[in-house]
């Protein structure tokens, strides 16, 4: 049975279309009431008075909570990576534009939204901190993780003073908003001094430690539910205000409270990718080979909490160079703390760093794979390590064999359809390989189905589907015998789906739990005088379709059916625990693949079509190609998006976030994306990176992506555009 | 989200809107479509205490075509102008902009008297009734009085038309040789800069030509300068073409917003203009 990588349709489809899949804001609750949030309407200041009485009048209104009268709640973060500063309605005090200063609570959705625009608030304005590129900044502590925000090898002065060739250039990307389908929602209900919260969330545990700090509770009375997530990018993985706004309505008003962000509000409290200003510098010998690199990142933080782009983290490992400094600066700013999104680093410095390696190619007149290849990273010159695995030679010239790099015309402006100019760019994807200790419990029955429990998350990316396909293969049972449940503190616990970790994390604690289940009904059939199996040795067993015989003689058999049917019981549980080993100080664990993009561009308007997009990509085992193959496309996609069309823009005087909708903040539809668009998946073994041999796939396919479309424009075009987005005004 | 509360009422003939008017004044709204009050109405920018549906008004619809002149009922719908063999072949400029407009759902309950009487700054047809050089038939109390169109636009969401006045029609001559561009925003569609075309030849030269522009001032203009221009060019000399149509939003107060800046916005007034010329030629 090879059930794992099996392209399989995804088993919580049927739901998601018929409309049974329930999310958060579908969660029917007796009594249930509804809270809006007031947002500030100035990016600094203070509350000076607070006018709630036509809100508190109006009919079905059941509270108004201000900072004069909201319950205290600790909004200081405890520690972790996802956790965050919140604005909980303690003070007076304004921090960026959208910061919630008074949430309404009403008998119905309407109602609260109508007493919503009657709260009066009157601010003393303060000069706001606007300005990323003239403020002040620092180098926090760390870049990402435990990595230090400065860093060198070698001597990049002296090496790139005496290069043959030298790129010194300044790229920029604005500050983006995640937009998933799926608002941010919250239902909260309370019994006694017990809270049950269901949160679209990208981490079921650390929402639940979030609010257990906030009241000062034990986190075992708190109780997060996500079965389903309509999309999180990175907005999800960190609790924000609203959903302890929502816990703290429900205790106040003493009955369940639903709180759901309008379109508008999810431009406001809950993360952004950061602006960034990227100064990247490349020396250069005249055959390619890089002797230096520079890469100097500045991004913005708010004035009230730290997150860090990690854009320079990719710089230090992709290409072998000898001499490499990267500098993180974050510039406090009165808006709302960013956060992760969408290969958060990886996807912002892969647009510098492969623009600049594009702007190499042309200065050494070399071909920009040929660039890239010459530079090719045998081993991780930075942790000085081998790589646990790497195919990334093969993923450029798979790539390039689909994409047909070879009709390329090596100049600049050189190619043309009709009266378009035509443009093909290539640029490299990497992305690290992350992993944290994971549980999963597996239940087999006596009617020969199993039901696994795991308090993970599924955003949308296949993860009911692969970890059912998991507990399949181990058990030696159809994937239609297993009932994979996740979403839930009550199960076991996982890692926040984040960092493209929660295969890696919870398959291999599936894969351990399913194990352990077999082989205890195993023992129970070889112990059991009932079973023909009795007294044979495990060695000689096999499973398949939910049965367990001897491999020699497959007659001789028992099934798992039968075997707990005699169980005293009628069923075993068997939990899984898995975490990192050591191959972290044995091996540089990374992801790799190769993106091309082919533009057409019209020169009169100086509007780009992407016409075709191929990415070829290696990240270890692939456990359904079917899912893999989306998430790739998906990162695509919104590659495409950040090159072209993402840009959230604060007006300069105001402070205020001036597109916060849809119709004015663009994101990439069906029309938008080429017709001819694939996503290669290059077989990869890898022994060393996990037992499982997966890589994360999440968030591989955005890097990179920005950079070959961005490079493909200036080939077709000869005009280099280094601020994202690219948008028609920059190429006319 | 949830309009303030209003009457509504559906009339069957002219005089009993015009009643119903009178009566409320201006705190009354006409209702030919809905595709852009509906929505004003769910952000309460409008808060009308009566909406007058001209629904069941008889006459108000349909495309004749007599003595080389087109007339339009004001209630017709986009949807069927935009699937009108006559109108493609006596008006392409309209044809094409009805097929611009909107979404389906839009094209099929939005009609062109409703789209021209809002005085949207973005309105696709406001440009062409311009380069048509149509004439607005207005009913009243008192009676109907006609407008050419380049006299009822004044301004973003402003028109001549009165609270106690409802705009019945749209008559204009044929015209074979014309057509309608756009640069369309990419989320909303509403034209960036929408460019209508109509010639009058004289081999393959153009005699005389109507220039109406739409989204890139506060109100649909004629590009005076261009149509003078254009007069003598012929349009297969790339060169003379862009010529004539360069500077074509000179003296407008061009309009600037995120998805385009005004400068942009311009520059690409002077490519669709000449788009439009080059399309209309190949009519």
């Amino acid at each position: 049975m090879n059930l794992v990588g099996a392209p399989i349709d995804r088993v919580d489809g049927r739901r998601k279309i018929t409309g049974t899949a329930r999310y958060a804001a579908e969660t029917p609750l007796p009594g249930l009431t509804y809270a809006v949030m007031v947002e500030s309407t100035i990016p600094a200041g203070t509350i000076a008075a607070v006018d709630a009485a036509a809100a508190t009048r109006a009919s079905g209104v059941i509270a108004v909570l201000t900072y004069e009268n909201a319950p205290k709640v600790e909004q200081h973060k405890v520690a972790g990576m996802t956790d965050r500063n919140l604005p909980l309605l303690q003070d007076r005090i304004v921090r960026y534009d959208r910061q919630p200063v008074a949430v309404v609570v009403a008998d119905t959705f309407e109602r609260a939204t109508d007493a919503a625009s009657l709260v009066r608030i009157r601010y003393d304005t303060s000069v706001p901190a606007l300005s990323l590129a003239h403020g002040s900044g620092y180098h926090p502590e760390h870049s990402h993780g435990d990595e230090p925000s400065v860093y060198e090898r070698g001597n990049v002065d002296a090496a790139f003073a005496g290069a043959d060739v030298k790129i010194d250039r300044t790229y920029t990307t604005p500050v983006e908003h995640h937009n998933p389908m799926e608002p941010h929602a919250t239902v909260a209900t309370w019994d006694g001094d017990v809270l049950t919260v269901y949160d679209a969330t990208q981490g079921v545990f650390g929402t639940r430690s979030r609010l257990a700090v906030a009241f000062g509770i034990p986190p075992a009375n708190v109780r997060v539910v996500c079965p389903f997530v309509g999309g999180g990018f990175g907005s999800k993985g960190s609790a924000w205000a609203h959903t302890v706004l929502a816990a703290m309505a429900a205790r106040a008003v003493k009955r369940p409270v639903k709180l759901v962000l309008a379109r508008p509000q999810m431009f406001g409290s809950v993360g952004y990718r950061p602006a960034t200003i990227q100064r990247v510098t490349l020396g250069a010998k005249r055959d390619g080979t890089l002797v230096s690199t520079l890469h100097e990142v500045r991004s913005q933080t708010s004035i009230f909490d730290e997150f860090v782009e990690p854009s320079a983290e990719l710089t230090k490992m992709l290409y072998a160079v000898p001499n490499v400094r990267t500098i993180n600066t974050v510039v406090p700013l009165n808006a709302a703390t960013p956060t992760f999104m969408r290969a958060p680093g990886e996807s912002s410095g892969s647009f510098a760093l492969e623009s600049a390696m594009d702007e190499l190619a042309y200065a050494v007149g070399l071909d920009p794979l040929e660039v890239r290849l010459r530079n090719h990273a045998d081993s991780d010159p930075s942790k000085q390590l081998p790589f646990s695995s790497k195919s990334l030679r093969e993923c450029y010239s798979v790539g390039a064999e689909r994409f047909g790099w070879s009709r390329r015309v090596p100049r600049a402006r050189s190619m043309r359809d009709g009266g378009l100019l035509v443009g093909m760019g290539v640029a490299s994807a990497t992305y690290p390989t992350n992993r944290s200790a994971a549980s999963a419990l597996v239940r087999l029955s006596s009617d020969g189905t199993a039901h696994v429990f795991a308090g993970t998350q599924d955003l949308g990316t296949g993860a009911y589907t692969v970890f059912s396909q998991v507990a399949a293969e181990e058990l030696g049972i159809p994937v239609s015998s297993v009932r994979f449940e996740l979403g839930d503190t009550n199960f076991p616990m996982g890692p926040v789906s984040g960092g493209s970790q929660t295969t890696a994390s919870v398959g291999n604690a599936v894969s351990v739990a399913a194990r352990s289940a077999r082989d205890r009904a195993i023992g129970l059939a070889l112990g059991d005088p009932q079973s023909s199996l009795h007294g044979h040795d495990a060695d000689a067993i096999d499973v398949r379709d939910g049965r367990i015989f001897l491999r020699d003689r497959p007659d001789v058999g028992d099934t798992y059916a039968a075997i707990l049917g005699r169980h005293p019981q009628g069923e075993i549980e068997e939990r899984g625990d898995a975490r990192p080993g050591d191959e972290k100080t044995a091996f540089s664990m990374h992801a790799f693949g190769a993106q091309f993009a082919e533009v057409r561009v019209d020169p009169e308007l100086g509007t780009v079509r992407v016409v075709k997009m191929v990415g070829a990509f290696a990240s270890g085992r692939i456990l359904n190609a079917k899912t893999a193959r989306s998430q790739y496309l998906g990162g695509m996609v919104w590659g495409l998006s950040m090159a072209l069309h993402e840009i959230t823009r604060t007006d300069a005087r105001s402070g205020r976030i001036m597109n916060a909708n849809l119709a004015d903040y663009l994101v990439p539809v069906n029309k938008d994306v080429p017709s001819d668009f694939e996503a290669y998946i290059v077989p990869e073994d890898d022994p060393n990176v996990n037992p499982l041999g997966v890589k994360g796939i999440g968030e591989i396919g955005i890097v990179g992506a920005a950079a070959a479309i961005a490079n493909a424009v200036y080939h077709a075009t000869g005009t280099r555009v280094r601020d994202l987005p690219i948008q028609p005004e920059k190429l006319v | 989200m949830i309009p303030t509360k209003f009457e509504y009422a559906k009339p069957s003939s002219l005089d009993e809107a015009f009643a119903l008017l009178a009566e409320h004044g201006p705190d009354a709204k006409l209702l030919a479509g809905g595709h852009s009050l509906i929505p004003m109405m769910k952000l309460r920018l409008a808060e009308p205490e009566m909406l007058i549906d001209l629904a069941g008004i008889p006459g108000l619809t349909g495309i004749t075509v007599r003595d080389g002149r087109v007339s339009i009922g004001a209630m017709t719908k986009h949807a069927t102008l935009a699937a009108s063999e006559e109108l493609r072949q006596h008006a392409p400029v309209l044809f094409e902009a009805a097929n611009a407009l909107g979404d389906p759902q839009v094209r099929n309950r939005g009609t062109i008297g409703g789209a021209l009487a809002n005085g949207d700054p973005g309105c696709d047809y406001a440009a062409v009734m311009l380069a048509l050089d149509a004439t607005f038939t207005v009913a009243g109390k008192g009676g109907t009085r006609e407008e050419a169109a380049s006299s009822f636009m004044v301004g973003m969401f402003e028109t001549t038309l009165s609270p106690e006045e409802v705009l019945v029609g749209v008559s204009f001559a044929a015209a074979p040789a014309s057509a309608y561009v756009k640069y369309a925003h990419p989320a909303s569609g509403y034209p960036l800069v929408g460019a209508a075309v109509v010639l009058s030849m004289n081999g393959d030269a153009i005699s005389e030509a109507r220039v109406g522009v739409t989204g890139v001032g506060d109100h649909a203009f004629r590009a005076g300068s261009v149509e003078k221009a254009l007069a003598g060019v012929r349009p297969s000399d790339r060169t003379a073409l862009e010529g004539a149509c360069a500077g074509s939003a000179a003296g407008v107060d061009v309009r600037s917003e995120p998805a385009a800046g005004a400068g942009y916005r311009s520059a690409m007034c002077d490519v669709y203009v000449s788009r439009a010329v080059l399309a209309a030629t190949r009519g």
